[in-house]
Formats: structure tokens, sequence, C-alpha cells
């Protein structure tokens, strides 16, 4: 099959969407289809060779916050030849509703059209006011998905209608298969837990951790906190006090030290605090076999079959969050570790059956049926003849 | 003001209605050729199942694939069954192409409710492919209807519009209508 992604935002920049739309088209290449993806990139970012720069992202004001965006008429000129030399059978992009390269070629594009929902967090206010405005482009998608149940309820909730969930894909064995790093991997008396995220972004919820660090220390002295993700955490960490020492700041790391990591750590702690739709990094422990300790969030709890394959607690709540670790660490002594033990491995057998749902294996497959479905009584993707409108002529 | 002026203003306010007719006429336009491809490709994905299912009868101890095998032929000729009249459109939905889908359904429910025996011929090389290629088939009406009642409330949606009514910019094109048939999977086919 000819498939055609539109990602938003820039391939440069870590993120989920990103990531996503990465492995997504690997995957799909990998089993023989012909897969193209526009993204905004300068013409001299290097990209992968399956990723077609649609122009430089220029950073504006947008609902409170920067947006980095690509429009104007060279992209559109753009993505008109790209949708042309492509000659794609499915076009499939990616967060349509906010003002990004996926609405311009939505406006552009005629077809089977596909589109993936991924934030459980649009801005009613803003989305109402642009209901009139991109009520005739959603109206062209043919098929829509949500990245989980969260985000279906948004879709629900402020355009109306309905959207199949397709869960985020992860390469299971990528992480099951990783190698563990010596000093990462936790003993008896010097247990190890990880974080993952952002150290300057409060929603990631390192506060909460750092809050329950001292906590877990009274019973379990020998506990070590690996850090990682960018950001300036210095506000965050300089309260700890004595417990500092206990905190390792990794900085950002690879892909492949990330999957270490998880491998290598007894306990994966996820304590956001709000605003995450489906939770990626809760999947990749469980891949990897690190037990997995998480807020109460609605996309958490569902992930973690509400407590089945991971221990969750209350948001915000840093002496639940302190038992929870204590429970799963052990109080450094023999007896109590093996009761720790014991509980880790219970947790983590469970979550290696239940990550299989989330294998891109089977992930890419549902996303394949949902193409399938929308090619058969449809044309080809195309340039849609009434976005040659005068504005447009005349702005070329 | 002068009687140009007046004139003037008219104008303008017919060339934007006309416009506003125009702009609503094809976006209607194309919200009924949504309809119209989603309603092809759930139709084909109706008989795609229907057909897999009958592989699947032959497969299946004598009365269990009786059972199937007249349902899915049911199935299949409620699309030809009656042959109403040539005008009919082909968007309308007879009351008996709900009844046999479900009816389908049903039967693959009881059918195929014994899981360690779904489980066995999923496990023999000769009938695997014919279990994977019904649960495909399951999986796929359930997209191709979840498609086509969204693109049927998207056209409802413009079809109530007050300009719309008063224009006739639907003509004579009968409303759409959603298919509410049972899809659910068997429990035994979901993955």
């Amino acid at each position: 099959m000819r498939i055609g992604l539109v990602c938003p935002y820039s391939f440069d920049v870590p993120g989920g969407v990103q990531f996503h739309i990465r492995d997504l088209a690997e995957h799909l290449l990998g089993h023989g289809h012909k897969v193209s993806v526009l993204a905004p990139a300068d013409d001299d970012t290097p990209v992968p060779d399956y990723v077609e720069a649609a122009g430089r992202a220029v950073p504006v004001p947008y609902n409170g916050s920067v947006a980095r965006l690509t429009f104007g008429p060279v992209s559109a000129a753009r993505v008109r030849r790209w949708l042309a030399d492509g000659d794609f059978d499915v076009l499939h992009i990616h967060e349509p509703v906010t003002p990004s390269l996926s609405l311009l070629a939505l406006w552009l594009a005629t077809g089977p059209i596909v589109a993936t929902f991924h934030t459980a967090n649009l801005r009613s206010r803003a989305m109402q006011a642009a209901r009139p405005l991109l009520r005739p482009s959603m109206e062209k998608i043919s098929a829509r998905i949500a990245v989980s149940e969260d985000a279906r309820r948004t879709v629900v909730e402020h355009l109306g209608g309905d959207a199949v969930v397709i869960p985020n894909g992860v390469f299971v064995d990528r992480f099951a298969q990783a190698p563990t790093h010596q000093a990462w991997l936790g003993t008896a008396q010097r247990p190890t837990v990880a974080f993952v995220g952002r150290l300057d972004e409060p929603r990631k919820g390192l506060p909460v951790l750092a809050a329950a660090v001292p906590r877990v220390l009274e019973q379990c002295p020998g506990a070590r906190f690996l850090v990682l993700g960018r950001g300036d955490g210095d506000g965050v960490l300089d309260g700890l006090g004595p417990a500092a020492g206990a905190v390792e700041l990794l900085g950002s790391l690879t892909d492949g030290e990330k999957a270490s990591l998880l491998r290598s750590v007894d306990v994966y702690v996820a304590p956001h605090t709000g605003g995450e739709s489906f939770g990626i990094v809760l999947v990749e422990a469980m891949s990897a076999g690190a037990a997995v300790v998480a807020s109460d969030l609605g996309a958490f709890a569902r992930v973690l079959g509400d407590g089945e394959c991971g221990v969750l607690f209350p948001v915000g709540d840093a002496a639940a969050l302190a038992d929870a670790l204590v429970r799963l660490l052990g109080a450094g002594d023999d007896a109590s570790s093996t009761v720790a033990g014991e509980a880790r491995a219970a947790l983590v057998e469970r979550a290696s059956r239940a990550v299989r749902r989330y294998d891109w294996g089977r992930v890419a497959q549902e996303v394949l049926e949902v193409y399938e479905t929308v090619r058969l009584g449809a044309d080809r993707v195309g340039e849609d003849p009434r976005s040659r409108t005068l504005i447009s002529r005349w702005l070329e | 003001m002068s009687a140009t002026g007046w004139w003037l203003i008219a104008l303008a306010v017919a060339l934007v209605l006309g416009w506003y007719l125009s702009y609503s006429a094809g976006r209607l336009d194309r919200l009924h050729h949504k309809v119209e491809s989603s309603r092809a490709a759930l139709d084909a994905q109706l008989v795609r199942r229907a057909a897999a299912t009958v592989e699947v009868a032959q497969l299946l101890d004598p009365v269990t694939g009786l059972l199937l095998a007249d349902a899915a032929s049911r199935a299949l000729s409620a699309g030809e069954e009656d042959q109403p009249a040539p005008d009919r459109d082909p968007l309308t939905v007879p009351p008996y192409l709900e009844e046999a889908e479900n009816d389908l359904s049903r039967a693959l429910y009881l059918a195929l409710d014994d899981s360690a025996a779904v489980t066995e011929l999923q496990g023999q090389p000769l009938t695997a492919d014919a279990i994977a290629v019904l649960a495909q088939a399951c999986t796929r009406v359930q997209l191709a209807r979840r498609f086509h009642n969204d693109a049927v409330a998207q056209a409802l949606r413009v079809r109530r519009k007050r300009v719309v009514r008063w224009a006739r910019l639907a003509g004579h094109a009968p409303l759409p209508q959603m298919i509410e048939i049972d899809d659910a999977l068997p429990p035994a086919l979901t993955r």
C-alpha cells in the first residue's frame, strides 16, 4: 500500500507524536509498504530518508503557549507536490485539530483520509471558537482513531461523532531484550528507582517524587533514584537536603540507554499530575520488566489494568507514593527485600503479558485494518480542487 | 442614501447569499458522496464476513456448520432478495438487511462460543487461515459501520440546517440512514 503520513511537529524535537509516527513508518516500511512522512523541517535538518521536509517551523503564540507552525504558500506548494508525487492510497494525518502542517494537509487533500487524535487536553474554549472553521475540514476525514479512551472522549465531546481506539505502539522486544547496565542494577541493599521526564515541567511530577524521597529513605536507606530527563531541576532538588545524595541526575539519554535503564532498575515511577492521554513510558517500563508505580490518572489506570499490572497511588500524594515504593523496594534487610522482590515479580509477570497488546506488530495491524476499510469504495488521495480558491491563488 | 447605494448593497447581499448557498450545496454534496463511499465499504465488508463464515462453516461439525452456512447465505442474499424497483436508492436500509446481519452475528456468537475449540482450530494449519480471515472480516465490519455512521451523522447535521431545508439544497436525495446491527465479535475471536 502507498501511505502518506503527516506529522504536525518537527522531527528534530523529541515528542510522543513524532516517535509514534517514526515507529509506525518504520514498521510499515519493514513490512513492504511504501511510506512517506511529511514533517516540518528545514532543508538542512538531517531527517530519515522516508521524511519529506515541508519547510521551517516558525514559533507563533497560540492557545497560551508557543506553537511551532509550518504554514504559508511555500508550505502549501510543498504539500501539493508531496501529494502529487506520493500518489497515495491512504493519507494518515496526526493531531488535525491543532494549527499545524496536519491541518494544512487536510485542507489541501481529498480521498481516503485517516486522522489520529493523540491529545486528551484540548482547550474547550479555543475549540468552541474554532469549530465552525474546522468543521468542513473535519468532514473530509473518513476514519478517526484515538490513541486512548481519554483521547476518544475528547473527540466525542469536542467534535461529535466517534473514534476507534488504537493505542500507541511500543517495540516490546527492544525493551524486553535491552542489555542491563551494571551501574543502574538494583541490589537488595541498594534498590534502584527510575524517573523519566522533563525536570522543569511540574506536570511530569518530579516535585511529588522529591517529596517522597526522604520518606522512602527513612525506611529504605539504600534506595537510589535515577532521574532521566532534560531541563533544570535545581529548584525541585535543592530542598532535599541530606537526601539529595540518593538522587542521581542522568541528563538525557539515547533511546537505547533509556531501554537499558528501564531494564536495569527495580521500579519505574510515574508521578504525573495530569494532562496525560496515554502513558507510553509506562508501557516501555512494563516491557522492560520494571515494576511500575504510577499516579492514578485515568489513562495510567487503564494501561495498568486498574492496578493489576502496577501499583497506583492518588495523584500528587507523596506519602502514598513513598509507601508504595517501600513495599516494592524492601527495607534493606534480606527478609523484607525477598518479600518486595516477590511482589515486584508478580507485577512484572502480569505486566509482561499485558504489554503484548501494545506491541507494534499488533497495533500496526489494527491501523492497517482501518486503512483497508477506508480504501474500499473510495478514490485515491489527491489534491482537493476547492483548496485552489481565489485566496490561495492570490497567495501563491 | 442614493438609489445606487441601495442597489449596491442589495447586490452585495445577493452575492454573499449566492456564495453561501453554493458553498453549502458543495459541502452537502461532498457529504453525500462520503456516505455513499462508506456505505459501499460497509456492504463490501458485510459480504466478506458472510463469505468467510461459509468457509469456517465447512470446518465445523455439521450441526454448527449448517447453522452458520444458513445464516451466512441469508445475509448474502438479503442484499439481492426482494429486488426492489430499479429506482430504489442504494442508501436506504431495508429492515431485512439489518435483521439478516443480526442473525449472522448471533449465529457466529453461538457457534464460536467455545473458546477452547476455536483455539484448537487456530492451532491447525488447515483451519487457522479461515478463522483468521473471519476474525479480520468481523473487525472490519465494526470499523466500516462506525465510519459509515459517523459520515451519516455529519450529513444529517448539515441536512437539518435551515438554509439547507429552505433552499432545498438536498434536492430529492433521501435522508441517509445509520445502520444499526450488533457487530460484536465472538469473544473467542477477539485478539
